[in-house]
């Protein structure tokens, strides 16, 4: 392992890759936290699977046709969320759904890929990013969805507040909860998505899931878990970055087992709502 | 507002645990609602309610009929609820989230005051105890009887609380001036209704 000298580091910030993935990364840690709150808050976590493997379909479809395969992987998101929406009121849940979702969409981006002739593994590619070969396009799909995310929050807090808590009590507050259930796990697929064609798939859960898993130890109300899950986020991500630049290891597992690192921090906090 | 069943039946899959009632509740009217475990009492407030929609028959708020699906939240906001599971949710909120879900913080705060869990405000829901839960339940309802709603629905309202709560709590009930159906097996509650229905085998009569 090669450790970096400060000036040797400094260099490295100067390269536009780097600075690039640095903005992405500061970006999607300050929204993508918020879309983990809501995936612990509808116990979802199921969702994560179901939405890359959609992705996948999307991206083999849009291979097969011709179209731009990010946006066919992102729209096709969008629409096996709102598809899930009218099961999620359920008490058996959505990670059934979530399971078959998963199973079929593999089955299908395979039957489709095999179609169209394109090696499985091309299509994986185009799925799984890395954050140091993030383009433009990337950066700028992750900040059109994060600010979706934002203003969602925003603008709905404390419906979502009620609807996190306590689906019936939401519902008799006045909630139109059916309409918002279908707005959240819309925008929670296409967070995944973008965040998967973004990050990679092992780093989507130390900008989501890990940061609101410690959040939830830390916080006793939606906004001071998503405030936590931002904070763990922001400085999980850049101090893994760092560190990854220094000992110069590849970003993933990096990044993952810092914000681990810290989430397991939180559990020393014994406090399980 | 006043409230009236016709033919009421409700349905947990093949199960008729409610059947075929019928009545009316005048505005401004207080009914006790008693009956067996089991007997299909929080069934039957939750289809007048909306959050239990296997139902035949009609239910009218205030001579109007059912709503559909899609306007549940419009009939939602003119009923406040006190439900009997007391839900301390999979995700924290606040005593004072759950207060201003009400849409009328001051009236649920005077309410919390009065209740004397006000100063439990800052507290996340699941770290109170039973009765400190009621009380917020009740100061939530009585927030919103402030405003829109004009109905209160409670299901077994006093049942986490001690002897001189449950006298405290059966008072203020009696002192709203709204057409109240309560779900109970408390005398204090009871004694204080204007009528008493009672459910036995999914039938209603009353008492
Ligand atoms: N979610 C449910 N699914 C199936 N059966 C239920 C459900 N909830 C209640 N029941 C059944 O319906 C009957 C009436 O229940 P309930 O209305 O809660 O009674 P009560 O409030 O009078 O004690 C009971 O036999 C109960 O077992
Ligand atoms: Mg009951």
């Amino acid at each position: 392992m090669t450790i970096l000298t400060f000036e040797q580091f400094t260099e490295l910030l100067q390269l536009l890759p780097v600075q690039r993935a640095v903005f992405a990364i500061l970006i999607a840690s300050v929204a993508m936290p918020i879309v983990g709150v809501f995936i612990v808050g509808l116990n979802i976590m199921s969702v994560r699977f179901a939405m890359m493997h959609v992705a996948l379909l999307g991206i083999a479809i849009g291979l097969l046709l011709g179209l731009d395969p990010t946006l066919c992987g992102l729209v096709l998101c969008a629409l096996a969320g709102a598809a899930t929406a009218p099961l999620a009121g359920r008490p058996a849940g959505l990670s059934g759904p979530h399971g078959f979702l998963m199973t079929m969409a593999i089955a299908a981006a395979l039957f489709v890929l095999s179609l169209s002739g394109v090696n499985a593994n091309g299509a994986f590619e185009l799925l799984w990013g890395s954050i140091l070969a993030t383009r433009n396009s990337d950066v700028v799909m992750i900040a059109v969805i994060s600010l979706l995310v934002l203003g969602l929050y925003v603008w709905q807090r404390r419906s979502l507040g009620l609807l996190l808590f306590d689906r019936e009590i939401a519902l008799c507050s006045g909630v139109n909860v059916e309409r918002l259930t279908l707005i959240l796990l819309v925008v929670i697929a296409l967070a995944v998505a973008a965040s998967v064609r973004l990050t990679g798939a092992l780093l989507v859960d130390s900008i989501t899931l890990l940061p609101a898993l410690g959040a939830r130890n830390l916080g006793t109300s939606l906004s001071s878990c998503v405030r936590w899950a931002i904070v763990l986020a922001v400085v999980g991500n850049l101090l893994g970055f760092v560190l990854t630049l220094f000992f110069n290891q590849p970003p993933g597992p990096m990044l993952v087992l810092t914000v681990g690192g810290l989430t397991l921090l939180t559990y020393l906090k014994h406090r399980s709502p | 507002m006043s409230l009236q069943l016709v033919n009421v039946s409700c349905w947990h899959g093949k199960m008729c645990v409610v059947s075929e009632v019928s009545f009316h509740i005048a505005a401004g009217e207080h009914v006790a609602l008693v009956g067996g475990n089991g007997s299909g009492k929080s069934t039957l407030m939750r289809s007048i309610l909306g959050l239990h929609r296997a139902y035949h028959g009609q239910i009218l708020l205030h001579g109007k009929a059912d709503v559909p699906r899609a306007d549940l939240h419009d009939r939602f906001r003119s009923i406040a609820y006190m439900p009997q599971r007391q839900t301390t949710g999979h995700f924290p909120l606040l005593v004072r989230e759950l207060l201003a879900s009400s849409r009328q913080l001051a009236a649920s705060q005077l309410a919390a005051e009065r209740l004397n869990v006000w100063q439990l405000a800052a507290r996340p829901l699941h770290t109170l105890s039973g009765g400190q839960l009621q009380r917020v339940f009740l100061a939530r309802a009585i927030g919103m009887l402030a405003g829109e709603a004009k109905l209160l629905l409670a299901d077994e309202p006093t049942a986490a609380l001690d002897f001189g709560g449950q006298a405290e709590i059966a008072q203020v009930l009696a002192d709203l001036p709204v057409a109240t159906l309560v779900i109970t097996h408390d005398r204090a509650v009871m004694s204080r209704c204007d009528r008493v229905f009672e459910m036995a085998g999914g039938c209603l009569r009353e008492v």
